[in-house]
């Protein structure tokens, strides 16, 4: 296929699940500020300056009024902030902007579903929202609208090349969101004394299952028991959750395969394929342990040069 | 102002109408149509009219205006009432077109090669070699099977007699099919009833007839040759047609940055490495072709192309070269042209038209400005012209100072009174002035795809039908003849 219509489509995958991410990472730290306002005021804040570390050179204006609640700035900023880089509607327009340059190699029900969901953004951000419960509806159906799109590229396209880039791009934007939201919360949560106060311990552990969409399937694994040594080696190793790092990173091997059609290994599969297999071939203990800061710096770099290696051999030829 | 229940229609008092001999009595092949509109209620109208331009923005219908700063796209505004076209007036449209494009073909091949007809003195020899649309680059250069002009849009009026009279011929990049296709697609979604009383032919098919018409002039044929459609980009206000045309047709739509040309052949860049490509259906203008034979600011374009085409190792679908046919003031002569090159009478009329290059001709329109419609020879798409009846003096002396600099790029014609139709406008059915651009495809044989693009002027007493200055479109029916 072209070398632009695969650079395009696998744009459009970064920029669809990253628009979902940070829909997703919306959704749930003003569900846990709001929770937590009351209790420990600092808690809740900080849940919200997180999302500055999690996705980097995001910009976020002043809060409307002193007496607005924070999370307002925070949620006009990533979600409807058409100059934040990394608002929701930036990405998403990033998104169509890479499918309306490649239109002919989607479906029409792919594209549809896409303009439907950004239109709506456009709507939502010219009339602005007025409070958290109306973002939080707004939020809603574009995450609803996102899965929209997802279920209409699962429904639809062919599995070519395209299809390969496009999902190509998914999964690595998703293991590197994954490894930054960890990045960020682990050392936090590992500081903090469960004794202090039980209730809010948890509720942080389970916001972060949640804000990498595990919960319901961390509970299929382990039911209610939210220990820490669990839920890291799960976020980090399990083989069926379609959003730990392994399901991740074994789902770009796959796709790198296929892209390559045999023979040797490319510079992007061997790079995926070390990190893939230094997660691996370590025990859950090791592995709960080595959730630190070294590794997950090293699976955000991974994918960076793995994207480098991409452009490289596919993008520009 | 007439109604039967709800409906109201709106007569026209100047124009040819269309669907109505007089108020309140429609045209034999209008009656079934008018029954069921009146069927209708108001409401009703709204609800599907509603439902219509949500589907058009859902759907991303859209084109570009140059020049406005407001958001890049814009759906092309769709009017539900249909254009129909009996079967009778059809067939002699459609022979008037074979007819010309014939011409046409044979126009551009003689001025590339012999130039017999400067020679003999059937056009102007200055006429055509000073026009920026000649190419002398491509002089004595055969194209694949001698066709020039594979797709030609060709816009027609009906005058106040209802005489259908061609007005231009488009030779480079055609534009406006994908409208056609989805127009059809997108009435018999929202009005099937419409659809009950009438044998309309399909149109469906054409982007099959345009891939065969590409492969046809591949130099390669035997070899399953590869086509692809080549656009200026996204920021082109046809983009949404290359896209939908090159996705219809299954074909790669590719930029300029994708080709490459290595040692005389065309290669497009692919993941797998480069391919080769035998035939380009451009719908980049020629001058931006290739930066090495034409405008070298060009990039858009893929340096070295020109070359390819000369060694004859890619079809350029239209050829390069092919404007010179469709210049407004080479159009004058078409009547002569059609007569030498086939000894045949035009079966289509055309409009009076006065050359800036002739003398007497630039005297009559510097005398009649405030009558006449003056048209550059090089713009298109009702850009910079001048509407004398409709302008005021001031606009008419500023143009007329224009003219004098140039004559040459000058042509004028008389006001022709475009036919109206009825058109839904803001809650009744009013006549707006339409005309009509079928699409001819020559490959293998000539082809007429029946119907075409009806273009509406939606502001009221507007001549002027084209997209960019807030014109509409409707769906075309060509009835099929009965019994047959």
């Amino acid at each position: 296929m072209l070398s632009r219509v695969a650079d395009a489509l696998y744009w459009m995958g970064r920029y669809l699940e990253r628009s979902e991410n940070i829909t997703r990472l919306l959704l749930v730290t003003e569900d846990f500020s709001s929770e937590t306002q009351g209790l420990a005021e600092q808690v809740a804040q900080s849940a919200w300056k997180d999302l500055l570390a999690i996705l980097p050179s995001a910009r976020v204006g002043p809060p409307a009024s002193a007496f607005a609640p924070l999370s307002q700035a925070y949620l006009h900023g990533f979600f409807l902030d058409p100059a934040n880089p990394y608002s929701v509607h930036y990405s998403l327009r990033r998104a169509r902007d890479n499918a309306r340059s490649v239109r002919e190699a989607l479906t029409v029900e792919v594209f549809l579903a896409l303009n439907e969901t950004f239109r709506a953004l456009e709507t939502h951000a010219r009339r602005g929202l007025s409070d958290p419960p109306s973002y939080r509806d707004a939020l809603g159906s574009a995450h609803r609208g996102l899965f929209a799109i997802v279920g209409a590229i699962e429904h639809t396209f062919t599995r070519d090349q395209g299809w390969l880039f496009l999902k190509l791009g998914e999964s690595l934007e998703r293991i590197y969101r994954a490894a930054l939201v960890l990045r960020v919360k682990l050392p936090g949560l590992a500081a903090a004394e469960p004794r202090a106060d039980v209730a809010l311990y948890y509720t942080q552990w389970r916001t972060l299952l949640r804000a990498l969409g595990s919960l319901e399937n961390y509970r299929r694994s382990y039911g209610a028991r939210l220990e820490p040594e669990l839920v890291v080696p799960f976020l980090l190793l399990d083989p069926h959750s379609p959003r730990s790092l392994r399901y991740g990173l074994e789902a770009v091997k796959g796709y790198l395969e296929r892209i390559a059609g045999g023979g040797e290994a490319t510079p992007a599969m061997r790079l995926v394929g070390r990190l893939h297999a230094d997660l691996c071939y370590q025990d859950a203990r090791v592995a709960a342990a080595g959730a630190d800061a070294a590794f997950l710096d090293r699976v955000v770099d991974t994918v960076a040069l793995t994207h480098e290696a991409l452009a490289a051999q596919y993008f520009v030829t | 102002m007439l109604s039967w229940g709800a409906v109201k229609w709106v007569p026209e008092t100047t124009a040819y109408d269309e669907a109505f001999e007089k108020p309140a009595a429609p045209r034999p092949h209008y009656r079934g149509l008018v029954t069921t509109l009146e069927s209708f209620t108001l409401d009703e109208i709204d609800r599907r009219e509603r439902l219509q331009k949500i589907s058009l923005v859902d759907q991303g219908i859209t084109f570009t205006v140059y020049g406005e700063k407001d958001g890049i796209e814009r759906i092309f505004p769709f009017d539900f009432v249909p254009r129909i076209v009996p079967a009778r007036e059809w067939e002699r449209i459609e022979a008037g077109l074979v007819q010309r494009v014939t011409a046409l073909n044979l126009f551009i091949a003689d001025v590339y090669q012999e130039q017999k007809c400067l020679r003999d003195k059937i056009v102007p020899a200055e006429l055509v070699l000073s026009r920026k649309e000649y190419k002398r680059e491509l002089l004595r250069l055969t194209p694949p099977r001698q066709i020039y002009t594979h797709v030609v849009g060709t816009d027609i009026i009906r005058n106040d007699r209802g005489e259908y009279l061609i007005l231009e011929d488009n030779c480079r990049c055609p534009s406006g099919v994908s409208y056609v296709l989805e127009n059809r697609n997108l009435l018999h979604r929202v009005f099937p009833e419409f659809f009950t009383r009438y044998p309309v032919r399909p149109i469906r098919d054409y982007p099959r007839l345009l891939l065969d018409t590409l492969l046809w002039s591949a130099p390669r044929a035997s070899e399953s040759p590869v086509a692809v459609v080549l656009t200026p980009g996204i920021h082109n206000s046809a983009y949404f047609e290359h896209s939908f045309l090159a996705r219809e047709m299954g074909v790669f739509l590719v930029e300029g940055r994708d080709l490459i040309v290595e040692d005389s052949y065309l290669y497009m860049r692919t993941t797998g490495g480069r391919q080769r490509v035998d035939v380009i259906y451009r719908r980049v203008d020629e001058d931006f072709l290739d930066p090495l034979t034409f405008r070298r600011d060009s990039l858009l374009g893929v340096p070295g192309l020109v070359n390819v085409y000369r060694e004859g190792n890619v079809a350029i679908v239209n050829a390069p070269g092919a404007g010179v046919a469709d210049d407004k003031a080479v159009y004058a002569y078409m009547p002569a042209l059609i007569r030498y090159y086939l000894d045949q009478e035009p079966l289509l009329g055309q409009v009076p038209t006065y050359i800036g290059l002739r003398k007497d001709d630039f005297a009559y329109m510097r005398e009649h400005l405030a009558k006449l419609v003056v048209k550059t020879t090089g713009d298109s798409g009702g850009y910079n012209m001048l509407m004398g009846p409709f302008a005021g003096r001031k606009e008419i002396d500023a143009y007329a100072a224009q003219l004098k600099k140039a004559p040459g790029n000058y042509i004028a014609q008389p006001l022709i009174e475009l036919s109206s139709h009825p058109t839904w406008v803001d809650g009744r059915f009013e006549p707006r002035r339409i005309d009509l651009r079928p699409f001819i495809l020559y490959g293998e044989t000539i082809r007429v795809l029946p119907g075409g693009l009806t273009r509406v002027a939606l502001r009221p007493g507007s001549y002027v039908v084209n997209s960019s200055q807030g014109g509409g479109s409707k769906d075309t029916w060509v009835l099929a003849a009965r019994g047959s």
